[in-house]
């Protein structure tokens, strides 16, 4: 009987959690063969060369590989200074929720202020011509929808670095890293050996992989390249849908070898770091 | 004389947290706020009047996001708990844990863009019941992960401690299992919510703009370039957040140990 139960359990999990995956993923590999779609009559492997001949997936890819890197690799070693500057004041009582209330704004919010702030006539543009600096809108500097996605940047890291701030205030505290600075100092550590030696590698070591999470999620992102991203080249998930969204049905069947390429990409990353052996205490 | 400059860091951190907020608020009871005035020509409660008159349909967007995400909450966090409980104590639990990651990781849009044929065959498309079915697929694995640490060893001693005693499956539930796990699904059932309240690009695949949720308003307000009622449904989407926030902070933050 207890048998039976358990695997009703694993049942509905596979029910539930796998089939839809698979089923997305086998749709989409069809697709891009041209085995399944309105217009497509067999398998083929035009879409396939096409999509790679034309470089559009691999520049997308790197575009978004190159934003979401230096998205969190600001917001890591900001969260990592400000834990190290401000730890202290920060766990005081207003601080403590000042510091929650980021977490509260969703992607498309700040997609919206950070086009509000930053476009050629928003409220820096507007402050800008009100000291003189510019006298039209025009003269304002492309800070949204721009090549270099600075405003895709700013978003992401004012998104994701009050998350690791609080992340690492509070491996800071289970992990006692306060008494083995304390410890290391005593046995004679420079304060700059502390920070190297002891928070760093402990702090970077039991978060790496949400490190690596975040990364991942940054290179799927949606909204926020969607209101602040430029026509090409664009971040993955805005050009996956943008071809299954389209006309041409050529392009379609292309948008969906893009999905495979891009689901392939995440479930090996997933693979990697979530098979180990090793149990980590910040893993989810 | 050595300056301390840690205060006015922590100010302005403070200030540009509130900023957004502030902003948000203020453009939502602006109009008519022309390039290059710094402030606008109004300020009152028109856009709010008008919004509470129901004349955008926004309240009604409040109160579907409001039933959707519920709806998801209420079915991720039950069925992540029980089903949870048969993956933890499989003797595969790592490759089925592994399983749960693949949807948990893939983009929510993309995965709803390949899974859009199926909705559409099962009468799902365009429709709150499949907007809600969409989304519990992908809150669905955040719940089951949520509550991978709380099968353990001793819970498991727990569980046959009651059944030592004579206790049978259901008082084993509530009197041990549920009772233990309050906070975590208390917790479970606000990040689900919040996944489900701030979810936009599955919603608008599946919804296919017949289902407007706050966050399908504030796209098409930011299309129609009508910035003020987007401020607004800004506000109405910050809004349940920073509530949870202010009766506990551990609804919004994710789990950590």
């Amino acid at each position: 009987m207890k048998i039976k139960k358990t695997n009703i359990g694993i049942l509905l999990f596979v029910l539930v959690g796998v089939v839809p995956f698979a089923a997305a993923f086998v749709y989409a590999l069809l697709y891009s063969f041209g085995i399944i779609g309105i217009a497509n009559d067999g398998f083929t492997l035009k879409f396939w060369e096409s999509v790679i001949t034309s470089g559009t997936f691999f520049k997308s890819f790197g575009y978004s590989f190159l934003i979401a890197l230096v998205a969190v690799a600001i917001s890591v070693g900001g969260a990592l200074w400000i834990t190290l500057k401000f730890r202290e004041q920060l766990e005081k009582r207003f601080l403590s929720f000042i510091i929650y209330l980021p977490l509260a704004i969703p992607g498309i919010v700040t997609g919206f202020f950070t086009f509000q702030l930053f476009s050629k006539g928003g409220f820096f543009a507007r402050i800008s011509h009100k000291l003189g600096f510019i006298t039209e809108a025009s003269q304002f500097p492309d800070l949204v929808n721009d090549g270099l996605a600075i405003g895709i940047i700013f978003s992401f890291i004012t998104m994701i670095m009050p998350f690791f701030v609080l992340l690492f205030l509070n491996v800071y505290k289970n992990e006692r890293v306060e008494e083995l600075s304390i410890l290391a100092q005593s046995l004679g550590a420079s304060a700059n050996q502390v920070t190297q030696r002891v928070f760093l590698p402990i702090l970077i070591k039991k978060t790496w992989v949400l490190i690596v999470l975040y990364f991942i999620f940054l290179l799927g992102a949606y909204e926020v390249p969607l209101i602040l991203g430029q026509e090409s080249p664009q971040m993955l998930s805005v050009l996956i849908i943008q071809e299954i969204k389209q006309y041409d049905l050529d392009k379609i069947s292309e948008g969906y070898v893009v999905a495979v390429l891009y689901t392939l990409i995440v479930s090996i990353a997933a693979i990697v770091l979530f098979l180990p052996k090793k149990k980590r205490a910040y893993a989810n | 004389m050595r300056i301390n400059w840690k205060p006015f860091v922590l100010s302005l951190a403070v200030l540009l947290i509130l900023f957004p907020f502030v902003y948000l608020v203020f453009l939502s009871l602006a109009s008519e706020w022309r390039f290059p005035d710094v402030l606008p020509s109004y300020i009152g409660f028109k856009n709010w009047v008008t919004v509470f008159g129901s004349e955008t349909g926004l309240l009604q967007s409040f109160f579907s996001s409001l039933l959707i995400s519920l709806s998801v909450a209420i079915f991720s966090t039950t069925s992540g708990f029980l089903i949870s409980k048969a993956v933890f104590y499989h003797p595969k639990k790592r490759t089925l844990t592994l399983l749960a990651y693949f949807p948990y990781i893939l983009a929510p849009v993309v995965f709803a863009a390949c899974l859009s044929f199926f909705f559409l065959k099962m009468g799902l498309f365009g429709n709150m019941t499949g907007v809600v079915v969409a989304q519990f697929i992908i809150a669905f694995p955040y719940a089951l992960l949520f509550f991978s640490s709380f099968w353990n060893e001793k819970v498991k001693s727990y569980e046959d401690l009651v059944a030592t005693l004579g206790g049978n499956k259901w008082q084993t539930y509530t009197k041990v299992l549920l009772p233990l796990a309050k906070g975590l699904l208390l917790i479970c059932f606000f990040q689900t919510f919040l996944i489900s309240w701030f979810e936009y690009g599955l919603t608008s695949i599946i919804g296919i703009g017949k289902v407007q949720t706050l966050t399908i308003k504030v796209f098409l307000f930011i299309k129609e370039a009508n910035y003020y009622y987007g401020a607004l449904s800004c506000c109405l989407l910050i809004f349940p957040p920073v509530v949870l926030l202010y009766f506990n902070k551990r609804y919004v933050f994710k789990k950590l140990v």
